[in-house]
């Protein structure tokens, strides 16, 4: 392929080596080193998307991150494709991807621009005016539209099968912005001692210094001076340097994250490489040297492909060696423009016109243009462009004393185009620093800071590449300063740099209808003049209202360029000065990042931790269904062949009631409670007595908040005078235990008294049924197991398998019940040993949901299920639980509350369907009366509803107001399409005297 | 993520390590059963939500484990200061003058 | 308890294993109380948080103001776990089985310690420990050397861990 905008020998792309990808299924070829922008520039392709609202034709504007137009989708096979990718940032690599944008069919014809046609009939606010009523359209007409309409790009449809990768840094120094501010910065700190990283987005590491080759700095050329800058930097060892890397926020306290472009630029990705870093960076202190960005003029039709940005036509022409046109003209309010033109006319480029919207214009300037044979304009205007897919003519008229004259068309192929340069304060925003508006420098500069950085260059407006070198030598000196650490401020001799000056501009004045003018300000929007000055007129007079109002600034580039413009015109139309109107606020990301950098490494398996519990793999091995407790995944159910859940259950239920289960009960919080004060503490803690309890004993404990509602509950054994065995459940866990080092650190301080998690050094197996003592009495050493020598509620230190044990005999299932706890190295082989010994008792394994209605059938409450955060021991039943002698204990001064007393309070209760086979779904809203009318008054829900196999019909349990005078009452719960009866009952519905215990 | 300098390790940690725990030097009455209602809901429930310097709780849980006091702003989210829990209420112009 | 070899990548850069189990137990007593139970350990309690001691094969590091980690050999388990009875008020619990400990060696292994950790971990000096944080897990973090760490974590929380530190440490491998 030719590439006929290539300048052959120019730039910093290697000519040697040809890089191929498609754009729109074509194949293009571009230079290693080349973004996909300058590789189509190069072949003559300006045309590189649609626009979002009114799908009109667009090119490049930029060069760089700031880019709202050339946003293309990106692939390199199946779930790596990414939308939204600025054409001027991705890299070309060989086989790359690319397609543009928001067109059908094609992006030279596409049917959506009809929208431009109609542009008139869709101003700002057109949304919030429109679809308004009727209601009715909303499902059909209008949700649909607005989601055909809105968005950019594509959503990839596959799974992204890449990884991220995560990483935290400490330095004494970070460095944003490897121009030549932060490159003086670097070598500063870099020379200081202090640990000092230097970050550049760009794949080159340079900033303006790569687009100013004709610099000469210390006496060397830009490029020749750059290459010795990173070479020391690159020796030292305090120094890192770091390309491809995106200061995406700044967080307090000098926290900063990164992204770093790890494998997209790579021809072919290294075998488990990620493609993304994050880096969490934490610095002493901050240098922000993210220079400026250039402003694009406001006039109409600024945004036909060929239209684009001066100093971005400067940066393809002198680093990628692309001259973005044969024929240019150029449209300025800004010194720098005229840089970039008489770079293009050495280049070999045809300037035809230098179009200046200042009258006077330095000497210097205009003496050089006309020596280049560039007709020189100044106090002009530009009116209007033609050209359907690419520029072909712009319209330029003479202005005096505010009058537009006629106008006359100037044929070019590019038009480009300077309104000044915005300081990129975007991170200096992030940290809620204040900017003050500078009216020499016309723009808004860094004020008050509220954290350790420094901004240097241009993000403090100063200009020209040796105002930069020092500032930033400056700012290096000024963060690096610490004990110890000596900073020099370096001086650098530069010649032939290009400092300038302009004037701030609202849009171009014209002599057409500016009503009919498509002069945009927000290209990635689709914002233009019009549409700032009718919020305006319409009443918005904050800038966050025309902002929400227009959608100006709103999009992916967060008005990088269109900010400025849109304040100034904005303020225009208010009557008032720029900064009584105020900006709006920049928030991270500084810009768009992957969710996949972002997530790093929660993604797939380890999105959130899994906790495996020591019989895990053994329940996975049987074909266990497992459900997620807390962040624990437990055996749910133990399907065999042919079974459902429902069979599962059932069975499992049935073997516990008439044999015998096992239950890897590992996951219960184990809190080993010990020093003299033990028993005190637990007094304090728990609403139960223990001061009396014998060692030997279990008790079940309930504990409350100080408001007196339940908190968590679970058995306590007293191991020894001074040591208890404390068992919570398994999502309250780390609660309780945190709740408990709360008040022994900072209420009760003087006990002797100290709080060891063991939850995991246990692996618990519960053995649930009547053949359960017959199973354990033959693996058990040297203890009598009956029920006079270890009855219900006993717990007792010994050997069970040859496994040093605690063993417990309680019961959470109504049956006779043991719970084993082994350290957890011996879990899965105890698990296994019970397992054989269990094959002539019957013995099934269970799930959590047989324990589930097992409990139930017992009214025994899961705490979170049956409780809300509202429920008392009274409103659950567990009065009984409260140690009546007690003078104090956490929540009890609360259970004498006048609401906490009041009748009528929500408690728990059993329901029995009329219809046995019917079971109620949890949470379902119960009510006196079906028949009054809706709204309707609901006294209640369902808590816990399941098949009870042991009764052969449902079970459910409710809290419902003043549930215990209902006893006998029938209630109705309405779902949609009937209503269910229940009636009211006590929740114990399995042998509710307990004689199964007494075995 | 926000610096917390632990009053007990005597080190400035990030704040994964650390947990927040409402507003500090609120005691437990000693005997709860002799307030009176209002009394009982003003400890439990009452809070001073100031926008400025807040005297406020943390604990290092992924660290030493203890329960702090702390002075922090609640619009600039900085700390001012971390001290030892049983320690009395700092005087905060005193931190301010100390501080220039 | 022999030690489990993982397939982590054994690049030059960063490897990870598993430590076998010992003992390990976690102590808690009042600084009064510490000179009572040196004696009765035979082991210095280090009183600064974060530091170890050594003594005849026992290990202590200190984890909060009145918190040991102590590391014995398993034969001695018995022996230190009935070592405080009687006087002293502590509380003493064996949490060997709560545990598992990686052993994370190599000039990498800084740069694998923090895809995980937030605190500066070059600022944790040889011999020294610290409880904190690993991508949102508790961790005990011991620095044996200048490029040797021990990370132990709760025992449900270790392929969790330990399929991290194995992707990390193929990243560094790859030298990207």
């Amino acid at each position: 392929m030719s590439q006929p905008f290539r300048i052959a020998g120019h730039g910093r792309v290697d000519h040697a080596q040809p890089v191929r990808f498609t754009f729109d299924g074509r194949t293009v070829e571009g230079r290693r080193g080349d973004t996909v922008a300058s590789a189509l520039l190069a072949n003559g392709i300006h045309l590189m998307g649609r626009s979002f609202k009114y799908h009109r034709p667009r090119g490049v504007v930029s060069a760089g991150s700031e880019e709202p137009n050339a946003l293309i989708g990106t692939s390199r096979g199946p779930g790596r494709f990414e939308p939204n990718t600025r054409a001027t940032m991705q890299e070309v690599r060989q086989g790359l991807t690319a397609e543009s944008q928001n067109k059908w069919p094609s992006l030279s014809f596409d049917v959506g621009a009809i929208n431009d046609r109609l542009g008139r009939f869709i101003p700002a606010g057109f949304y919030y005016k429109t679809f308004k009523w009727p209601r009715s359209f909303w499902d059909k007409v209008y949700e649909p539209f607005i989601r055909q309409a809105a968005g950019l790009g594509k959503s990839p449809t596959e799974a992204d099968p890449d990884h991220y990768a995560s990483r935290h840094l400490h330095c004494d120094v970070l460095i944003v912005g490897g121009g030549p501010a932060g490159l003086a910065a670097a070598l500063a700190a870099g020379q200081s001692g202090a640990e000092t990283v230097l970050v550049d987005e760009q794949a080159e590491i340079g900033g303006t210094l790569l687009s100013e080759p004709g610099v000469r700095i210390e006496g060397q050329g830009a490029w020749d001076w750059l290459a010795a800058a990173l070479a020391e930097l690159r020796t030292m060892p305090n120094v890192r340097l770091m390309s491809r890397t995106t200061a995406i926020g700044y967080y307090h306290q000098n926290m900063v994250g990164l992204c770093e472009r790890l494998t997209d630029h790579l021809d072919v990705l290294p075998e488990g490489a990620p493609r993304e870093r994050l880096w969490r960076v934490r610095a002493g202190q901050v240098v922000l040297a993210q220079g400026a960005i250039e402003k694009p003029l406001v006039f109409d039709g600024n945004d036909r492909p060929g239209v684009m940005l001066a100093g971005a036509a400067q940066t393809f022409l002198h680093r990628f060696g692309v001259k973005v046109g044969n024929r240019v003209a150029v449209v300025t309010s800004h010194d720098s423009a005229w840089h970039g033109a008489f770079d293009l006319a050495h280049a070999g480029v045809k300037v035809a016109a230098i179009v200046d919207v200042r009258a006077e214009v330095p000497r210097v300037l205009t003496a050089r243009a006309e020596a280049l044979g560039i007709e020189v304009l100044t106090g002009h205007t530009v009116t209007g462009t033609t050209g359907r897919l690419r520029v072909a003519t712009v319209r330029v008229n003479p202005v005096q004393g505010g009058r537009v004259g006629a106008g006359r068309t100037i044929a070019c192929d590019a038009l480009l185009m300077c309104g000044g340069w915005t300081p990129s304060l975007h991170l200096f925003s992030h940290t809620k620093g204040s900017l003050a508006w500078d009216a020499e420098a016309g723009a808004f500069l860094p004020d008050r800071k509220t954290e350790e950085c420094e901004i240097a260059g241009a993000g403090r407006g100063l200009w020209g590449v040796a105002a930069a070198l020092e500032d930033g030598a400056r700012a290096g000196a000024a963060a690096a300063k610490a004990p110890g650490r000596v900073a020099g401020v370096g001086t650098f001799a530069v010649e032939g740099d290009r400092t300038g000056s302009g004037v701030v501009a609202k849009e171009l004045p014209t002599d057409r209808d500016a009503g009919l003018a498509k002069a945009f300000i927000d290209f990635q929007n689709d914002v233009t003049a019009k549409d700032i000055r009718l919020a305006v007129r319409e009443g918005m007079r904050s800038i966050e209202h025309v902002k929400r109002y227009t959608t100006n600034g709103m999009a992916t580039d967060q008005g990088k360029l269109s900010n400025i413009n849109g304040l100034m015109i904005a303020a225009d139309a208010l009557g008032k000065e720029a900064p009584a109107v105020g900006l709006t606020t920049f928030r991270p990301p500084y810009t768009p990042t992957t969710f996949g950098a972002l997530a790093n490494l929660r993604k797939g398996r380890h999105f959130e931790v899994t906790r495996r519990t020591a019989i895990d793999a053994w329940a996975e091995a049987t074909g266990a269904v497992f459900e997620p407790v807390s962040l624990w995944r437990r055996a749910w159910y133990f399907p065999q062949a042919g079974e459902d859940m429902h069979k599962a259950v059932a069975r499992e239920c049935r073997a516990v009631r008439t044999a015998v289960g096992m239950f890897d009960a590992s996951t219960l919080g184990k809190i080993e409670v010990m020093g003299p004060d033990a028993a005190t503490f637990l007094e304090r803690m728990y609403t139960n007595p223990w001061a009396k309890l014998q060692p030997g004993r279990c008790r079940y404990g309930l504990l409350l908040g100080e408001d007196g509602f339940i908190r968590d509950d679970g058995v306590i054994g007293r191991l020894a005078a001074d040591k208890f065995h404390v068992t919570t459940t398994t999502g309250g866990a780390a609660r309780v235990l945190n709740m408990m080092e709360d008040y022994l650190q900072t209420e009760w301080p003087d006990l002797d008294v100290w709080l060891t998690s063991t939850t995991e050094q246990w692996a618990v197996v519960a053995l649930q049924g009547p053949n359960a003592r017959k199973l354990l009495e033959p693996l058990v050493e040297g203890l009598d197991l009956s029920d006079d020598a270890f009855p219900h509620m006993a717990v007792v230190e010994c050997t069970v398998a040859g496994f040093p044990a605690r063993l417990f005999r309680v019961s959470f299932t109504g049956e006779l019940g043991f719970e084993v706890n082994v350290p957890a190295r011996h879990g899965r082989a105890l698990w296994e040993a019970l397992w054989q010994a269990g094959q002539a008792h019957g013995v099934v394994p269970y799930g959590t949901e047989t324990m589930h209605v097992l409990r139930a059938e017992k009214g025994f409450i899961i705490v979170g299920q049956d409780t809300d955060g509202t429920v008392t021991p009274q409103d659950a039943g567990l009065g009984w639980a409260i140690g009546k002698a007690k003078t104090d204990f956490v929540g009890k001064r609360s259970l004498a509350r006048p609401d906490i007393v009041a009748k009528g309070r929500k408690q728990l209760v059993g329901l029995l369907t009329e219809d046995p086979a019917v079971v109620l779904e949890e949470g379902a809203q119960i009510v006196a009366d079906p028949n009054q009318p809706i709204p309707m008054t609901m006294i209640g829900h369902v808590t816990s509803s399941y098949w009870s196999e042991a009764l052969g019909r449902s079970i459910a349990m409710a809290l419902v107001e003043g549930g215990r005078d209902r006893m006998g009452e029938v209630l109705h719960i309405p779902m949609p399409g009937r209503t269910l009866r229940a009636k009211v009952t006590v929740p114990n519905f399995v042998d509710p005297d307990g004689q199964k215990l007494k075995v | 993520m926000l610096l917390i300098h632990c009053p007990y390790c005597d080190e400035t940690l990030p704040e994964p390590e650390f947990a927040y725990a409402g507003e500090a030097h609120i005691a437990r009455p000693a005997d709860p059963m002799a307030l009176s209602d209002e009394e009982w809901r003003d400890f439990l429930f009452i809070r001073s939500n100031p926008r400025g310097n807040h005297f406020e709780r943390w604990r290092h849980v992924n660290g030493c484990g203890r329960f702090f006091n702390a002075v922090r702003d609640t619009v600039s989210d900085k700390f001012a200061m971390t001290y030892r829990a049983g320690e009395p209420r700092p005087n905060l112009d005193a931190l301010k003058e100390a501080a220039e | 308890m022999t030690a489990q070899i993982h397939s982590f990548p054994r690049s030059t850069a960063v490897a990870v294993t598993v430590l076998p189990l010992e003992a390990r137990f976690s102590l808690r007593l009042r600084a009064a109380s510490r000179e009572a139970a040196e004696a009765a350990l035979g082991l210095p309690l280090p009183d600064r948080i974060g530091r170890t001691s050594e003594q005849g094969g026992r290990r202590a590091l200190c984890l909060g103001p009145d918190e040991w980690r102590l590391d014995v050999p398993a034969a001695e388990a018995a022996a230190v776990a009935g070592a405080l009875e009687g006087g002293i008020p502590h509380a003493l619990v064996e949490v060997t089985d709560r545990e598992v400990t990686f052993l994370i060696e190599g000039p990498g292994s800084l740069d694998l310690l923090a895809i995980g950790i937030a605190r500066d971990v070059r600022r944790l000096e040889v011999g020294r420990g610290a409880r904190t944080v690993f991508d949102g897990v508790q961790a005990v973090l011991v620095r044996e050397g200048e490029e040797r760490f021990t990370l132990a974590v709760w025992r449900s929380y270790a392929s969790h861990v330990e399929e991290l530190l194995r992707q990390g440490a193929r990243e560094i491998a790859l030298g990207l």
